[in-house]
């Protein structure tokens, strides 16, 4: 499904110029359950930006889905994202004006899902989530454990090929944190991709493989039985 | 989608009460200034092009030289009409007007209305249509008078008027033979009734054909196709042809002109209204946009907290064109909340607007046009102010507002800080011209006027007045209401007539040297409390050959050259009069101008006006009452009427006092918007800063030392704003002080007082904040990360 190679990413600043990434290569099958590890600034936060196509590289391939998108513009990707990929947050990054409700309906507003399909679909997903009788609340009356449920419903409800999860226990207790990993293991465990970029040993063990980077580059790559 | 964006535009509305107050408040204050403004502005330029012909429409105009000067002036000679209608095939209709006023008598009814004559052709060349009567022959006969509706509803009620009876000036009676519909807010013409040509000429005992009275005004209307370069092409030469007169060229000026561009200098249309227009256009605009900058200033400042939702609309497939539209939308929306309550501004504070600018502005509810209009105004306001936020906010990058590492950028040229200096220089500009329109103001006002005004009262001679006036004079002393009585030609203050009909021993030949012309029976002095300097008072009583006999003004000596001015003899129109005396220089004139010279002559001449002084030892109540006694009993047919002479003196700044009570509004809503927006900055400032007021109070640092770090960025604004702004005042209103001979001189003490008011503004508006602040508990604020 994703396959990169060589990609650099530079980031300047007056005085310094920071890589980023430098000449990383890898490759991530459909259905695979993909963690990537590795100290702060090793750069696993500007792969999966890349990776989501939130960010683009300096130089180096990204193919998607048999697709070479490192130089589509704004447009391409946006569409291109908001049909196959869904992301999961480490701060939730839930709009606070918007209910529960409302906040996983957004995805469905972008990609022009009628209204009525909107209800069923937002539904459909809270309920599997199991926040159904939050669908009135703001985020700020829900805990942390709730709040990455509604924030995971978000990612999935637009059916993505592809989920990242930026560090998506970081901000819970173990307890909640173990929950959401269980939810990221179910939606792998029917057919959707998911990379994810954890500090944790335990989190990562839930994958199929983990990826671990330094420097901007791959240095090990172990994988689960 | 559009659901969506109400509801989250809704909500960050309440949520952020004080911020959404701000935002409308100050829009709304700016949207309703700006639409008064417009208001007037629409009134004004629409002047006198409701007449369907209006691109026909001419007024018969005159161009001479004078004093080496090209002079061009909107009076004619009466005669001039019959000439234009003659000889000038490419004319269709010639109406002249005239100003009268006449007692109407009806029963036991009497008022004083003020009318014109004019001809027939009138009422079919304008567009004021009748009511009732044929405008084709409603002014054929001499005893035919059209009233409009208000003074048909004055004089009769709600009664059938056509056909009835007036008595005018208590020796004519005329019918009623049309209604006129009541004149429109914007016309230059002001009459309560039309009486026809020739009744003047009854009145006057005579056709006048002198070439050389221009007393009235005479109006054309061409034949379709005629262009205005063809026919004054034809009628520049109307007086040379038909007259002496040698020097006078003749030109029309046309409608759509009239009351836009009729200031004329050296000849030329040089401007008039429209400058003061543009004027008004230009601070209505900057009224608004400072008031869009403080919705451009709040917004941008509060991206910090849109910026995680701009991240996330992005990351799930947002474009920058439906965030652009979504933000539009939002100051759309608050656009019109505002305009909505800038409607009820607008209509709670027209009246008082009527009042200050003198019109008579309605909002025209039930015009389509208006509404039309207004949604424009609101669209375009929520677009102005809404643009810069909406770029600003929707170019957010989603990798670093995501991450919680976006922070702004405190650059030294932000926009918000160039917008707070524009807001701050605007207000500046107007609180400095404030401060120079009042100071002249005063400065006239306090000028001496050489002459007592206080208990100073003067009477119309209409009636009987000047046929009892002896009577009336001596009842007046008599009765104990005045202690001076003094007949003149026209008030105290204003000037009537003027010639350089004088000559003198001594005069250079062929000078044009022209004098304000005055004339009084005697008790001048006494009466207008003046200053002799030398010789004496007229008194044709004591000294017979006094009735010949002439005061001037020390401009007079001066100009006239005279060491020893008692006793010359001056020659007015071949009559010799002697000087008797010299007065100190009073202001008859305008208090902005210098004393003009000016010949006082004796009882040998005309008058209309009995000026008297009343008794200081009496309540003023009780003096009018008395003299009201006096003239009823002499003149019984008019109403008392009388003017004091101090009331009409102030009238000469109502002009000045109108531009200072504008600048003084325009300066106190600007600083109250600019210090609106100042006030909503400061808070978010606050809060923004709230991690490293913590740190540096744990450090040590003291509440004083953080709310001046705070409020110090805001003042280097506010001093850059005043550098840039004292420029611009001091040349703007170097440029308008100007206009007047007798100015205030621009003192440094202004711009200092100006500095000091808009800093101590300021201070109060941002150290409530800044205080609030660092008065916080550090634990908290640093607890929050």
């Amino acid at each position: 499904m994703i396959k990169i190679t060589n990609l650099e990413k530079f980031y300047r600043t007056e005085e310094v110029e920071t890589i980023a990434l430098n000449k990383l290569s890898m490759e991530v099958n459909t259905g695979e359950f993909v963690a990537i590890m590795g100290p702060s600034g090793c750069g696993k936060s500007t792969l999966l930006n890349i990776l989501g196509m939130l960010d683009d590289p300096d130089a180096g391939s990204y193919v998607f889905n048999g697709v070479e998108i490192a130089h589509f513009n704004e447009r391409k990707r946006a569409d291109l994202r908001k049909h196959n990929i869904g992301f999961v947050f480490q701060s939730f990054n839930l709009i606070d004006e918007l209910t529960v409700f409302e906040n996983v309906e957004l995805p469905l507003i972008y990609t022009g899902v009628s209204s009525a399909d909107r209800v069923k679909r937002v539904e459909e997903v809270l309920d599997k989530m199991q926040i159904m009788h939050r669908r009135n609340h703001y985020p700020q009356q829900l805990s942390g454990g709730q709040q990455q449920r509604v924030a995971i419903a978000r990612a999935v409800v637009n059916k993505p090929k592809l989920i990242l999860a930026d560090e998506p226990t970081g901000n819970l207790d173990s307890s909640n944190g173990n929950d959401v990993m269980e939810l990221l293991t179910d939606l792998n465990e029917q057919g959707t991709t998911i990379i994810m970029v954890t500090h944790s040993e335990h989190d990562a063990r839930y994958s199929h493989r983990i990826i671990r980077l330094l420097d901007g580059q791959t240095v090990m790559e172990n994988i689960m039985v | 989608m559009l659901k969506n964006y109400l509801k989250i535009t809704w909500r960050n509305l309440l949520k952020n009460k004080g911020f959404t107050a701000i935002n409308i408040a100050g829009l709304a204050i700016g949207m309703a200034s700006a639409a008064l403004i417009l208001f007037w502005v629409q009134n004004e330029v629409s002047y006198d092009q409701f007449h369907q012909d209006k691109d026909r429409l001419y007024q018969m105009y005159n161009r001479s030289v004078f004093d080496g000067k090209l002079w061009c002036w909107g009076t004619t000679p009466k005669i001039m009409r019959s000439a234009l209608k003659q000889d000038y095939p490419q004319i269709e209709q010639v109406a002249r007007t005239n100003k009268c006023n006449f007692l109407f008598t009806l029963g036991e009814k009497h008022l004083t209305l003020a009318g014109n004559y004019t001809d027939p052709d009138f009422l079919t060349m304008f567009s004021f249509p009748l009511i009732k009567g044929n405008p084709k022959t409603a002014l054929n006969d001499m005893k035919n008078i059209i009233l409009t509706e208000k003074t048909a509803k004055k004089l009769f009620g709600d009664e059938d008027v056509m056909g009835k009876t007036i008595k005018i000036d208590s020796v004519d009676y005329f019918t009623v033979t049309g209604i006129m519909k009541d004149l429109p807010n914007n016309t230059q013409f002001d009459f309560e009734y039309l009486m026809p040509w020739t009744y003047m000429e009854k009145v006057d005992k005579q056709v006048e054909k002198n070439w050389g009275n221009n007393s009235v005004q005479t109006w054309a209307l061409l034949k379709p196709g005629i262009t205005e370069a063809a026919i004054n092409a034809q009628v520049k030469d109307i007086t040379r042809k038909n007259s002496e007169i040698k020097d006078i060229d003749v030109f029309m000026h046309p409608a759509t002109k009239w009351h836009l561009y009729s200031k004329f200098e050296n000849g030329k249309i040089v401007g008039g209204r429209i400058e003061t227009i543009r004027l008004f256009s230009i601070i209505a605009g900057l009224i608004l946009l400072i008031a869009c900058i403080n919705f451009m200033n709040l917004s941008t400042a509060r991206s910090e907290k849109r910026a995680k939702e701009v991240g996330i609309r992005k990351v799930v497939g947002a474009l920058k064109g439906s965030l652009i539209a979504q933000f539009l939308g939002e100051s759309i929306m608050i656009a019109f909340f505002a305009g909505i309550l800038a409607l009820i501004i607008v209509q709670l504070s027209l009246s008082g607007f009527n009042n200050l600018t003198d019109k008579h502005l309605i909002i025209p509810y039930d015009s389509p046009v208006f509404w039309l209009i207004s949604l424009s105004f609101i669209l375009f306001t929520g677009v102005l102010s809404g643009s810069y936020p909406a770029l600003y906010l929707s170019s957010f990058v989603p990798v670093k507002v995501l991450k919680g590492t976006f922070k702004e950028p405190n650059a030294v040229f932000s926009p918000r800080k160039i917008l707070v200096v524009l807001q701050f220089m605007c207000a500046i500009v107007f609180i400095i011209s404030t401060i120079i329109i009042k100071e002249q103001l005063e400065y006239a006002q306090n000028r001496d006027t050489g002459y007592k005004k206080n208990n100073l009262v003067y009477t119309f001679m209409t009636g009987n007045i000047e046929k009892n006036y002896r009577l009336i004079r001596n009842e007046l002393l008599t009765s104990g209401a005045a202690v001076a009585v003094s007949k003149t030609s026209a008030p105290m203050t204003e000037g009537w007539s003027d010639t350089w009909d004088y000559t003198w021993q001594g005069k250079q030949e062929g000078a044009k040297i022209d004098f304000n012309m005055y004339n009084t029976d005697g008790s001048f002095t006494k009466t207008m409390g003046l200053k002799v300097i030398e010789g004496r008072d007229i008194d044709a009583e004591k000294y017979p050959s006094d009735s010949l006999a002439v005061l001037l003004n020390e401009a007079s000596v001066k100009i006239m050259g005279f060491k020893h001015p008692v006793g010359q003899i001056v020659v007015n129109n071949g009559t010799k009069l002697t000087v008797v005396g010299v007065v100190k220089d009073f202001i008859l004139q305008s208090p902005y101008e210098p004393v003009r010279p000016m010949i006082i002559q004796g009882p040998k001449s005309w008058f209309a006006v009995i000026h008297y002084k009343l008794n200081e030892k009496n309540t003023t109540a009780k003096n009018l009452q008395l003299a009201e006694a006096v003239f009823k009993k002499f003149n019984s047919e008019y109403p008392f009427d009388y003017h004091f002479v101090d009331d009409e003196y102030a009238l000469k700044f109502k002009d000045e006092q109108r531009t200072g009570t504008l600048a003084t509004l325009f300066a106190g809503l600007t600083i109250f918007i600019s210090c609106l927006g100042l006030f909503g900055l400061a808070t978010y400032m606050a809060q923004n800063r709230i991690k490293e007021i913590g740190v540096r109070k744990v450090l040590g640092a003291s509440v004083f030392g953080v709310s001046s770090m705070l409020s110090k960025d805001f003042l280097k604004l506010v001093g850059i704003a005043f550098l840039i702004a004292t420029p611009l005042a001091w040349w703007g209103m170097y440029t308008w002080l100007q206009g007047y001979t007798y100015r205030v001189p621009i003192s440094i003490w202004v711009f200092v007082t100006a500095a000091a008011v808009t800093v101590i503004i300021s201070i109060i508006t941002v150290s409530f904040q800044a205080i609030k602040a660092a008065l916080a508990n550090p634990v908290k604020s640093l607890r929050s990360e």
